[in-house]
């Protein structure tokens, strides 16, 4: 199970780092719920919008 | 006669110590760091901090919603389900007048239908087959539990599922959010929201007695739950939002399906903006995934400091399969049921959100199935 760890924890901050550095990075971190018309924390809209 | 020095004591727990992964916890969270400091972003670096103290104080503390919630269902112990009580209180102290006062902050809200109901209905499922929700995945993940890493594995996989089925699920109808400060103002919608806790803590409490139950809370579950309570408030002044898990899940399964090959962005879900700017940007910008990261760490950091590290062997093969079981049920259940233990049932209550009791209730009764198939992965009903 250590060995296990030792390869996640290593691949999985490879991943982040290469993510970080391949992807914009648009300023402040956010939630969906930042934008407009979302109406939970996955940014779903509202009922009433999507009527 | 030989007096022992707190050099002598401190000597066995030194020894105990698993460097290689307390330092490699440690330098990936100052690395994390370093990355969203010099892209000038310090509350994202303070989101990863604060991450990192939940993974240490969950860890210390023990602090689990599924056994709390499962001691409640089959024993009638509430003690558990007092600290959770406890620390959505001392949350809400602070996120229910802020976000309905200071602009640039919002509580956690979710419309009300089936769309709520069926997901944490499904998530209580998965949390007692995982034997974990989304706070004590990453921290169970985090501290060396080997079997957590599937049930994250399958997490990720059933909340990426869950975000193709949500839009259709939501068109089975439902209700905007119902937040209490929007009807009674800041204070009045407080006043309300304390009172529900209380109120809902006395059914509890009731319901305990009746069965001879203890549900007083423990000393150690006390100071977990304001620790909690109080780094909860801390994620909320850096983000903006409450302290949400999943939808970071949800972010990273996509950007492997993309990178695998697959093309989300067909998807509704991934066409709304925040999910399509999750997927597009760096992961290091979604909020959630920030904590998320740092709780696994802070976790590591926490567990390595006192005991070799995930030095166990693995468990049986029925145990693995509930955790992958229950990992998926929980990512799919999470999705359509706007989110988790903390997300949801945390962020909504301490928002004042009607939301987050409902989810309660549903996930509530799910984890009396969850419980019951238990047996048949081998795994104890209590």
């Amino acid at each position: 199970m250590r060995i296990v760890y030792m390869v996640v924890l290593v691949v999985g901050i490879v991943a982040v780092l290469a993510d970080h550095l391949t992807s914009p990075s648009t300023g402040r971190a956010v939630s969906p719920e930042d934008f407009a018309g979302a109406c939970a924390p996955c940014g779903a809209p509202c009922p009433s919008t999507r009527k | 006669m030989t007096i022992a020095t707190a050099a002598d004591v401190a000597a066995p727990a030194a020894a105990r110590r698993d460097w290689f992964f307390l330092a490699g916890a440690c330098v990936a969270a100052a690395l994390l760091a370093a990355l969203v400091l010099l892209d000038g972003q310090p509350a994202s670096a303070a989101l990863i901090g604060l991450g990192f103290a939940l993974g240490i104080a969950f860890f210390r503390a023990e602090f689990s919603f599924t056994a709390a919630w499962r001691r409640f269902l089959v024993r009638g112990e509430a003690g558990g389900l007092m600290g959770a009580f406890l620390l959505i209180a001392v949350a809400a102290v602070a996120i229910v007048p802020v976000a309905a006062l200071v602009p640039g902050f919002g509580g956690a809200i979710a419309p009300i239908g089936p769309s709520l109901v069926i997901g944490a209905f499904v998530f209580g499922i998965g949390m007692q087959l995982a034997n974990a929700c989304g706070s004590g995945t990453l921290y169970t993940v985090g501290s060396g539990a080997g079997r957590m890493l599937i049930a994250l594995a399958l997490f990720i996989v059933g909340s990426v599922i869950g975000s193709l089925h949500l839009p259709a699920f939501l068109a089975l109808g439902g209700v905007d959010p119902i937040l209490a400060a929007n009807y009674l103002g800041p204070w009045g919608g407080l006043a309300v929201t304390l009172a529900s806790i209380a109120a809902v803590a006395a059914v509890v409490a009731a319901i305990a007695r009746r069965r001879g139950a203890n549900y007083a809370p423990s000393r150690t579950i006390m100071i977990g739950a304001i620790a909690i309570g109080i780094i909860c408030i801390g994620v909320f002044v850096a983000g903006g939002h409450p302290w949400s898990v999943t939808f970071g899940f949800t972010v990273w399964g996509g950007k492997i399906a993309t990178a695998l090959g697959l093309d989300l962005g067909g998807a509704e879900f991934w066409q709304w903006p925040g999910p399509k700017r999750a997927l597009k940007d760096s992961v290091l910008t979604d909020t959630s995934s920030l904590t998320d990261l740092g709780m696994i760490l802070g976790a590591m950091a926490a567990a390595a400091a006192i005991k070799p590290f995930a030095r166990t062997a693995w468990p049986p093969l029925g145990s693995l399969l509930a955790a992958a079981l229950g990992g998926l049920l929980m990512g799919w259940g999470a999705r359509i049921g706007f989110g988790c233990n903390i997300g949801a049932f945390v962020g909504g209550v301490a928002s004042g959100s009607l939301h987050g009791w409902i989810w309660f209730a549903a996930a509530l009764a799910g984890c009396t199935i969850g419980i019951r198939l238990r047996p048949l992965f081998g795994l104890s009903r209590e």
